[in-house]
């Protein structure tokens, strides 16, 4: 693939935002490469209704 | 590679928490992880030092990322090389997020999650 990019003028007036976060990226300026992932696990056993009982503890 | 300036007349941000960066100038790499379990619990109890990530999958299985499968070649051409923002306004910065004024070369960011809700049981439960 030839990737040919042209950058003509750009000007942005105001960016207002609430939050950026969980490894997330807010960003002016030009960048080779990037890659972004992200895993989001709340699945059915993760609902527990039930008696609390603790996690397993943390190790040292 | 011919690159850009980056130019902000004004930035505010109230605050940046758990490893957020603010970068100003150019950088070459940039590596950011961040791993958090949330616990939600109908009643405030909280044990302390719970919580392993070991027990949970979610934070060792590695995720696939699409490969470069064709040669590329790339060119670009800076016709004005000038990126001109006036403002930004961000209340908050949060978990291994970054803001970032200036070029990079790589960047690689990972966020991982796993959420837990535990509710009481509907007998327990008092009556609204």
């Amino acid at each position: 693939m030839n990737f040919q990019v042209y950058n003509r003028d750009i000007g942005v007036g105001n960016i207002r935002i609430i939050g950026v976060s969980s490894s997330s990226i807010l960003m002016v300026g030009d960048v080779q490469t990037i890659q972004l992932s992200s895993v989001f696990d709340t699945p059915a056993e993760s609902l527990i209704i039930g008696p609390f009982v603790p996690l397993a503890p943390e190790v040292r | 590679m011919l690159q850009r300036t980056s130019s902000v007349d004004r930035i505010k941000v109230d605050g940046f928490a758990f490893s957020s960066i603010f970068q100003i100038g150019d950088s070459t790499i940039i590596n950011g992880l961040n791993r958090a379990l949330a616990v939600q619990r109908e009643r405030e109890l909280f044990f302390g030092r719970e919580g392993n990530f070991r027990n949970y999958p979610i934070y060792s299985i590695p995720i696939p990322l699409p490969q470069l499968t064709e040669p590329l070649t790339f060119q670009s051409h800076p016709l004005n090389p000038i990126i001109k923002v006036n403002n930004i306004q961000v209340i908050a910065f949060s978990s291994s997020s970054v803001l970032h004024v200036g070029n990079s070369k790589h960047i690689n960011m990972e966020a991982r999650i796993k959420h837990i809700r535990q509710l009481l049981p509907k007998t327990d439960q008092a009556p609204d």
